[in-house]
């Protein structure tokens, strides 16, 4: 997954999603940065009959990165997400998608962000894994 | 004010029949200025230069007239600058008029039109005003607790008051099993829980001289126009600071209202609003409405109008049609639905609450 292009506002440390140029609380020029693609959802909802140009149901939601900024995103489908959900977003044309993180999803995210640590135990389990699969009986062949 | 509805009359004749009438009732026949308040007449009607045709309409073409626009607001925003006219001494007597007429057109385009109000790039999501009044609402049912029976009740509530206003869109009561159980808009948000389109117009004449009502307060607010800058969805900041503003001036709080007119647009918002502007204490105006607190009769009648909810929704036409509604309620002019007030409060928001006003009305002693 590809990290979010954002920016940030020099003056109150506030990030926006996409890239805006001038901050909405000061008039300065914003820095670029970049966010983790993973996020909360604020809150959703479904358009059962949306605006010309797309097809009902129409789910959106508003998700809040790390950081605060929070973004509009489409998603295929709401069951199962409900506010505070973890979900991934991901940009499709320049168009943000949710889809709703699953437990071993967010294991392995965890474990990505634990950093070191996070890596020698997902290489133990990984370790583990592999071992079990080898010494799996085998018919002759 | 003209009756609000689907109304046949183009948008020029539904601001001078609102027009006249404001201006027979204060028995003035010339104001010394103009305020008109249309969001988009452009796109709904295709007329322009719209203050001059419609001050040439009421004849007052020679009356210097400007017109303002802060979205759905833009009624009370027309206020403010006759206010500010007079406060300033520029001028005695200022007329202000607002109106739309949008039901001739599709709804799927009317809808487009009010959308104009959203970020252009929260626009391109395919985010209509249910679609962003939905998200505002679940949020508030998630963290606010606010149930779908409250939110429903707003509804009849301001039906059963709009039944005894002959200006009212609707005047049909509807029961609490229609709301929760019509058609899905924008989940949770149900077509009840929507204010229809009208049509009509809506005019106010004030004075520096001394009258049966002044305007004790006014005070705007403003909030980002995108969604996504916010913190926080279940409360209206521009509301809070609108609010701010009017009691300051008026140099009293929330404790001395005694009737409020609150934009009801869906029906969540009025809860909202309620404790945004502090008349209900935070957490309780759900619970205030299902205890009759807020209807007439009770503690503080919210809505004896019938709301935007009820009384319909055109537009530029709803900030001043508070305003005359709680003029009428505080003269004891509003038969059939009188409540006993001297001190009225409306609230009225533009746009998702980007720009948001608060006007507190007083009777004279």
């Amino acid at each position: 997954m590809a990290d979010l292009r954002a920016s940030r506002c020099p003056r109150c440390r506030r990030l926006v999603v996409p890239p805006a140029s001038i901050c909405p609380d000061h008039p300065v020029k914003m820095e670029a940065a970049v966010l983790p693609p993973v996020g909360e959802v604020v809150s959703f909802t479904t358009l059962h009959s949306p605006p010309e140009g797309f097809r009902a149901p129409l789910h959106i939601a508003l998700v809040q990165l790390e950081g605060g900024a929070r973004l509009f995103c489409h998603g295929t489908a709401t069951e199962g997400v409900r506010i505070g959900s973890h979900v991934a977003v991901e940009a499709v044309d320049s168009v943000f998608y949710f889809s709703h993180i699953g437990f071993t999803d967010r294991a392995r995210l965890f474990w990505k962000r634990a950093g070191a640590r996070g890596e020698r135990v997902a290489a133990i389990g990984k370790s583990v894994v592999k071992g079990v699969w080898n010494r799996r009986p085998r018919g002759k062949d | 004010m003209t009756r609000f509805g689907r109304r046949d009359e183009n948008l020029p004749d539904l601001m001078a029949e609102a027009a006249l009438a404001a201006m027979t009732d204060a028995g003035i026949e010339r104001p010394d200025g103009l305020v008109v308040a249309a969001m988009n007449p452009e796109e709904f009607t295709g007329e322009g230069n719209f203050a001059s045709l419609i001050a040439t309409r009421i004849g007052l073409s020679q009356v210097p007239a400007l017109r303002v626009e802060t979205a759905t607001s833009s009624g009370v925003a027309a206020v403010y600058a006759a206010y500010a006219a007079i406060a300033a001494g520029f001028h005695r007597s200022m007329l202000v008029v607002g109106g739309e007429k949008m039901t001739h057109i599709a709804t799927p385009r009317v809808s487009d039109i009010i959308g104009r109000s959203i970020d252009p790039y929260e626009k391109s999501y395919g985010t209509t005003m249910p679609a962003l009044a939905g998200l505002v609402t679940r949020a508030a049912m998630h963290r606010r607790g606010l149930t779908l029976k409250e939110i429903s009740q707003v509804a009849v509530k301001n039906h059963a008051h709009a039944v005894h206003n002959p200006f009212a869109h609707y005047r049909e009561p509807v029961t609490l099993e229609t709301v929760m159980e019509s058609r899905l808009v924008a989940d949770p948000l149900r077509l009840f829980h929507c204010c229809p389109i009208s049509d009509g117009g809506a005019a106010l004449v004030l004075t520096a001289e001394r009258r049966a009502v002044r305007i004790a307060g006014i005070g705007q607010g403003a909030d980002t126009i995108a969604m996504r800058y916010r913190n926080d969805l279940t409360s209206f900041r521009a509301t809070q600071a609108a609010a701010e503003a009017a009691y300051r001036m008026a140099g009293f709080g929330a404790a001395r209202v005694e009737v409020a007119e609150i934009h009801d647009a869906f029906t969540p918002f009025e809860l909202i609003s309620l404790e945004d502007t502090g008349l209900v204490p935070s957490g309780k105006a759900g619970r205030a409405t299902l205890d009759g607190e807020t209807a007439i009769g009770g503690r503080l009648p919210v809505n004896p109008s019938g709301g935007l909810k009820a009384r319909g929704h055109p537009l530029a036409a709803t900030g001043i049609s508070q305003l005359v509604e709680l003029c009428w309620q505080l003269r004891g002019r509003a038969e059939g639905r009188q409540v006993q007030a001297r001190v009225g409060l409306a609230q009225s928001i533009g746009g998702l609450a980007t720009n948001n006003w608060v006007t507190l009305v007083e009777a004279s002693r």
